[in-house]
């Protein structure tokens, strides 16, 4: 559930949102500057792309297990 | 002529019977209502089974019973049928199940009371889903309608998911030791699902059966790996549902509440982006408001500042005019310029006129 790819960078859906998240909170923080206001926006437009492509493109992995259950191992 | 008849030892008898007994029936159902019920040194289990004209001596394993007996109630036996070394005829029971609609809710409301009372069902016990689960533990027969639901309302509303499906019987004897093998399967993995999910359509009282198992419910409670049930129709109650961490009321609604609606994420992620947009449209027109503001504030205190510089200024002026010759001259008096010597010539000021005037005495005050 927490593997980050090598520059950090959120992997999952669930840690994109996570880091949306984290965004959003900084700007109704107290560290809210307006100078860094904009990167921070851009920032969130990124990850926002981001989530939005993962939603549209990645489908499911189903793998039906051959271990036979009918017996005891 | 001799007679040609089998002669044997009594334990040879014995045994030649029970070796046709076990050729003409291994293994054999029977259905009947269970009378005398004792369970001896908490291991051996024994009963006589019973309709309106016969009755017959039943022995079984504690361990092979699943499901709360009581006498009265009508069960279903599979046994293998055996004459004792006493020569007392008795069947071997391998499973016991309910028969007949009364005897299934008897056995069902004896076990959950049971099990309640030991808090498998307690609220306390339960845990929360994650969200947005990445690992998927699914326990069902891959042919099931509820299953597919499950799968296609999942592909449906959510993406990236790891799903490993254990395939098993869910219904049928077997049932219960094959999802309880599969839950140990995936309990026992080193590196754990988020969620695992037991589903199973529709169908009869004695279809669900399996699902009333007591050791598939203790195995649903101890499970490490929450666990999501999604197990018959809306009106379905089972044990296993009442001890699994989420209960779907059916495998579709097991696939909504295990992962979010896609749909619904992308409206949130939105949402997001325009929340940072208007508190950014805040934060600039408010700053934009304070610095208007102080501008206004300097120009309203160059004002007064003005204001008061006039006033200061009006004062000063006023002050001075009090001082001012003219003003004397005005209210009658007159000045006089010259030396006071007699016979010296003096000019005399007043308001409108200035004289030219000759000394002709000086006295003093």
């Amino acid at each position: 559930m927490s593997q980050k790819n090598s520059q950090n960078e959120p992997e999952t859906i669930s840690q994109k949102i996570a880091e949306l998240d984290k965004l959003v909170a900084w700007f109704e923080s107290d560290k809210f500057v307006l100078e860094a206001a904009l990167d921070k926006f851009n920032e969130a437009k990124k990850v926002a792309a981001s989530i939005e492509e993962d939603l549209a493109k990645l489908g499911n992995t189903i793998d039906v297990l051959k271990k036979d259950f009918s017996k005891d191992s | 002529m001799e007679n040609q008849s089998l002669r044997l030892g009594v334990s040879d008898f014995i045994a030649l019977t029970n070796q046709v007994l076990d050729g003409a029936y291994p293994s054999i159902e029977i259905e009947g209502e269970v009378a005398s019920f004792k369970v001896n040194q908490g291991k051996f289990i024994f009963f006589d089974l019973k309709d309106a004209e016969s009755s017959i001596g039943c022995f079984m394993m504690v361990f092979a019973l699943r499901i709360p007996i009581e006498d009265g109630m009508k069960v279903i036996v599979r046994a293998t049928p055996k004459l004792t070394k006493w020569g007392k005829f008795s069947l071997t029971v391998q499973s016991i199940r309910p028969s007949g609609e009364g005897s299934l809710k008897k056995s069902f409301e004896l076990l959950k009371a049971k099990l309640a009372k030991e808090g498998l069902f307690s609220t306390d016990r339960k845990r929360i889903l994650p969200y947005m689960p990445q690992k998927i533990a699914i326990i069902s027969s891959t042919q099931a309608a509820g299953y597919i639901d499950f799968v296609k309302i999942v592909e449906q509303r959510w993406s990236g998911l790891d799903i490993q499906v254990a395939h098993v019987q869910v219904q049928g004897e077997s049932a219960p030791d094959q999802m309880i093998r599969a839950l140990e399967y995936f309990n026992q993995q080193s590196e754990l699902a988020d969620v695992v999910v037991l589903l199973r359509g529709g169908g009869s009282a004695d279809d669900l059966r399996a699902f009333n198992d007591e050791l598939l419910v203790r195995a649903i409670a101890a499970s490490r790996i929450p666990t999501l049930t999604g197990i018959g129709h809306e009106i379905d109650e089972s044990l296993v549902d009442l001890a699994a961490d989420v209960s779907a009321s059916t495998p579709s609604n097991a696939a909504e509440r295990l992962v979010p609606d896609r749909v619904m994420v992308q409206q949130q992620v939105r949402g997001s982006l325009r929340l940072i947009w208007r508190h950014m449209d805040e934060v600039a027109e408010s700053s934009q408001n304070h610095v208007q503001s102080q501008l206004e504030r300097i120009v309203r205190m160059i004002d007064q500042q003005h204001l008061n510089t006039v006033e200061s200024l009006r004062a000063i002026r006023s002050h001075l005019a009090a001082y001012d010759p003219q003003r004397v001259l005005e209210r009658g008096y007159a000045i006089t310029r010259g030396e006071m010597e007699i016979g010296k010539s003096i000019t005399i000021e007043q308001a409108r006129n200035i004289i030219t005037a000759e000394v002709t005495n000086v006295t003093k005050k």
